[in-house]
C-alpha cells in the first residue's frame, strides 16, 4: 500500500519559479496539498495572493485554501524589496492574466499554519519559498507551533558562497532577516536549501523547448511565463539557462534523498553590510570561548544536489499534465 | 636609482649583482643572480607562529627587513614588543627597528588577548630573559609612512596581526596605499569557519573597521585566510623533525611550539599546528606557490558576524550598488600549493 500523502502548505510570492512549484505540488502523487500561504518578495502580498489564486483556478484546483500572509516584515518594516526585475510587474512574466474570480480564506497565513499543524500534528510540512515572516509569525502566535510542524523546508541562504542581492545575502533571507533568523533558531526540524544548492540545477533553453512541445497543460502555461526569467538570467548571471530555486526546495521535502546535508546551528546577520547573511556554525571546530551560535537548536543545510534527476522529475511531471 | 643602489651596496650585495652571502654559504632557496633584496617590514603580535616567520625572514638572505612593527593580538601591543626585540637579538639583528603599534583597535578599548594560545608571554610560556635593545621613538604608523615614503614602490608588508597600524598608516599619508609595493594580510576566513567564531578570524575581529579600511585603500593587497593556512599543518612528527634538526633556531621554537601544540589538540583536535604566519611569509617571498581570486572584500563591522570577511566573486552583474561596489579588488590567496609551501617552510626553519 503506499503511504499517505505528505501534507504540505507552500508559503510563496509567485513568482515564476514559484509557479512551476506549485504545479509540480500539484503533479506530485507523494503530496497533498492542503493550502498556500502568501508573502511579499518576488512581488507584494497583495499580488502574491492574486497569483496563488490565479495559479490554483489555472489548475482547477481552487478546492485549496490560500491564506494571505503579512505585508510587512517582522519588524513591521515596510521598505520592501521587489524583485519584478526578475519576475515581470506582475510577478508572472508581465503576462497580464484576469483577475482571479476566487479570495482568499479570512485566516491570516500564521493563523492557517498554526491551525493546521494543530489539526495534524506531526504531519504537516511547511515548504517556505519567500521571506520567512509568515513562519516567524506562526512561531510567535503558538509555542507549540515548532513541536506540532513535521519539518519546515525553506529555500533561502548563501552557505558558503555569495549571495544574490548583494554578496552577502540571499534574496528570502534579505527580505526579512531578523524573521528567518527566529525560524533557523526555533528549535523545528528544519531544511534549508541555498542558492549554493540551486545554482546547480539548471533548466536549459532545449529544456524549455521541450516543454514547450510537450501538450502538457502547465508547461504550456510556464513556458509563455518564463521568458522573463531567461532573460533576467542572460542579464545578470550571462547564462542561457534559468535557476530552479522554487522547485528544488519542494523536492527536497517531497525527497529528501536527493540532496546530502550538513547540520549545524545557523544564524542570520540582522545589521552592517552584510545583514541577511546565513552563516553555519558545522561544529567541526571548538571555539575557546561561548559564540552566538553556542547551545542553539541545529538544522540541516543541503550540500549537494541530484540535480540531473531533479530536472528531469520536474520535466516529466509538467508534461504529463 | 641612486637611492635604490646605495642600499644595495649597503647590504651585502656585491657589483656583479648576485647575493653575497652573509652567513657564509650558498642557499637554493635564494633567488638567482641578479636579484634585489626586497624590502619587508613585517607587523606583529608575536606570537609562536609569528617568531617562526620572523625568524624566516632573517635567515632569507634575499629580504631586507626593514622594520618590525608592533600590534596586540596574540599578545598585548607592549608584549609583542617585547618579543620582537627579543627575536631580533637572538636573529643577531639586534639593529633591525621596532616600531611599536597601537595598543588598542580603531575604535578603541582593551584588545582580546589569545594568551590561552600563545602563552601568557606570547611565546608559549619559555619566559626569556627581557631583551637589551628599546624600540625606536617612532609609531609603528609613522615608521610604516617614513620608510613607504622614503622607497616608493618597494617596500612590501607582511601584515600578520590585526589591521590598525596599517590602517593609521593609510589614514595619516594618502600616498601611503600608492607607494607601498604590496600588503600580505594573514586574515579572514574566506567562505569558510572563522577561528575565533563561526564568524571572524582572529586578526580581522582584532579590529574590523581597520581591516576594512586596510582592504578598502586601493593598495595591492593579497589577503591570505585561515581557509589557506589551516591546511598547512606541521604534525608531531614534523615537530620532532625539527627539534632534532640543526636549524638555527630549531630549539627555540621547538619549546616555544610544544603550548601552541597543545592548544592545537584541545581547540581543533590537530596533534600538530597551524603554520598560519609561516604561510603568509611564503605567499610574500614564494607567491607562486599559490592561485588567487580578485575580489573587493569588505569586513563587517556590526552585529553577531563583526569580523567576517565578504568577497564579491564577481560572479553576478548587480542591478543596484551594493556596500562592495566602486572598490578596488584585492586579490585572495585561493588554492596553495601544500607539499611546497611545506617543504619551503621546512628547509628555511631547519637552516643552520
Amino acid at each position: 500500500m503506499a503511504a499517505e500523502p505528505k501534507k504540505i502548505i507552500i508559503d510563496t510570492d509567485p513568482g515564476i519559479d514559484d509557479a512551476m512549484a506549485i504545479f509540480l505540488a500539484l503533479r506530485s502523487p507523494e503530496v497533498e496539498l492542503i493550502g498556500l500561504t502568501t508573502i511579499y518578495g518576488n512581488v507584494y502580498t497583495t499580488l502574491a495572493t492574486r497569483n496563488a489564486l490565479h495559479l490554483l483556478e489555472v489548475a482547477g484546483r481552487t478546492d485549496i485554501p490560500v491564506a494571505e500572509g503579512s505585508h510587512v516584515t517582522i519588524t513591521k518594516g515596510t521598505k520592501l524589496r521587489i524583485a519584478d526585475f526578475v519576475h515581470g510587474a506582475d510577478g508572472l512574466g508581465n503576462q497580464n492574466f484576469d483577475p482571479p474570480k476566487t479570495k482568499p480564506i479570512e485566516q491570516s497565513a500564521a493563523a492557517f499554519l498554526v491551525k493546521q499543524a494543530k489539526l495534524h500534528p506531526g504531519k504537516v510540512t511547511v515548504v517556505a519559498l519567500g521571506p520567512l515572516t509568515n513562519i516567524a509569525l506562526a512561531i510567535e502566535l503558538d509555542p507549540e507551533f515548532c513541536k506540532n510542524i513535521r519539518q519546515i523546508v525553506l529555500l533561502g541562504g548563501a552557505f558558503s558562497v555569495n549571495g544574490n542581492v548583494n554578496p552577502a545575502a540571499e534574496a528570502n533571507i534579505f527580505g526579512d532577516p531578523e524573521a528567518a533568523d527566529i525560524v533557523f533558531t526555533c528549535g523545528a526540524d528544519v531544511l534549508a536549501v541555498g542558492i549554493n544548492v540551486t545554482h546547480q540545477v539548471v533548466l536549459t533553453a532545449a529544456g524549455r523547448d521541450k516543454l514547450m512541445q510537450s501538450n502538457g497543460r502547465f508547461a504550456q502555461y510556464l513556458c509563455k511565463i518564463l521568458e522573463v526569467y531567461f532573460s533576467y538570467h542572460r542579464e545578470a548571471y550571462s547564462t542561457g539557462g534559468v535557476y530552479l530555486h522554487d522547485p528544488t526546495a519542494f523536492l527536497a521535502a517531497v525527497n529528501p534523498s536527493l540532496f546530502t546535508y550538513t547540520e549545524g546551528a545557523v544564524r542570520v546577520q540582522t545589521t552592517g553590510i552584510t545583514r541577511g547573511l546565513t552563516l553555519l556554525d558545522n561544529t567541526q571546530k571548538k571555539f575557546g570561548e561561548v559564540t552566538e551560535w553556542t547551545d542553539k537548536p541545529t538544522v540541516k543545510v543541503a550540500v549537494t544536489v541530484d540535480a540531473p534527476t531533479i530536472v528531469k522529475l520536474l520535466m516529466e511531471r509538467l508534461m504529463q499534465s | 636609482m641612486d637611492g635604490v643602489l646605495g642600499s644595495e651596496t649597503k647590504n651585502h650585495i656585491v657589483m656583479d649583482g648576485t647575493v653575497n652571502n652573509v652567513h657564509g654559504e650558498r642557499d637554493g632557496l635564494l633567488v638567482g643572480s641578479g636579484a634585489k633584496l626586497e624590502k619587508i617590514i613585517i607587523d606583529t603580535d608575536p606570537g609562536i607562529d609569528d617568531s617562526m616567520a620572523i625568524l624566516m625572514a632573517f635567515q632569507s638572505l634575499e629580504l631586507e627587513v626593514l622594520g618590525i612593527t608592533t600590534i596586540f593580538g596574540n599578545v598585548s601591543t607592549e608584549d609583542a614588543t617585547r618579543n620582537a626585540l627579543l627575536l631580533c637579538e637572538i636573529a643577531g639583528c639586534p639593529d633591525v627597528p621596532v616600531a611599536e603599534g597601537s595598543p588598542e583597535p580603531l575604535k578603541g578599548g582593551i584588545p582580546r588577548v589569545a594568551d590561552f594560545i600563545h602563552g601568557s608571554d606570547g611565546l608559549g610560556n619559555t619566559f626569556l630573559s627581557p631583551p637589551k635593545a628599546k624600540q625606536v621613538d617612532k609609531s609603528a604608523s609613522e615608521f610604516l609612512v617614513d620608510k613607504v615614503s622614503e622607497y616608493p614602490g618597494e617596500v612590501s608588508i607582511l601584515a600578520l596581526g590585526p589591521l590598525t597600524n596599517l590602517a593609521l598608516a593609510i589614514k595619516r599619508d594618502s600616498s601611503f596605499a600608492r607607494n607601498v609595493k604590496r600588503i600580505v594580510v594573514l586574515g579572514g576566513a574566506f567562505f569558510a569557519l572563522g577561528n575565533v567564531n563561526p564568524a571572524a578570524e582572529a586578526n580581522i575581529y582584532g579590529d574590523p573597521e581597520a581591516a576594512d579600511v586596510v582592504f578598502t585603500s586601493g593598495a595591492n593587497i593579497v589577503v591570505v585566510g585561515i581557509n589557506i593556512t589551516t591546511q598547512v599543518k606541521f604534525t608531531d612528527g614534523d615537530l620532532l623533525e625539527l627539534r632534532k634538526s640543526k636549524g638555527k633556531y630549531s630549539q627555540i621554537l621547538s619549546d616555544m611550539c610544544k603550548f601552541y601544540r597543545d592548544w592545537h589538540v584541545k581547540s581543533d583536535g590537530i596533534y600538530g599546528i597551524f603554520l598560519h604566519d609561516p604561510v603568509s611569509f611564503v605567499a610574500l617571498v614564494r607567491p607562486d606557490l599559490f592561485t588567487y581570486k580578485k575580489g573587493v572584500v569588505r569586513v563587517e563591522t556590526q552585529g553577531i558576524c563583526v569580523g567576517h570577511t565578504l568577497m564579491d566573486q564577481g560572479l553576478k552583474r548587480w542591478n543596484t550598488s551594493n556596500p562592495w561596489s566602486g572598490y578596488s579588488p584585492v586579490e585572495i590567496a585561493w588554492t596553495v600549493n601544500v607539499d611546497e609551501v611545506l617543504n619551503y617552510i621546512r628547509q628555511l626553519l631547519m637552516k643552520p
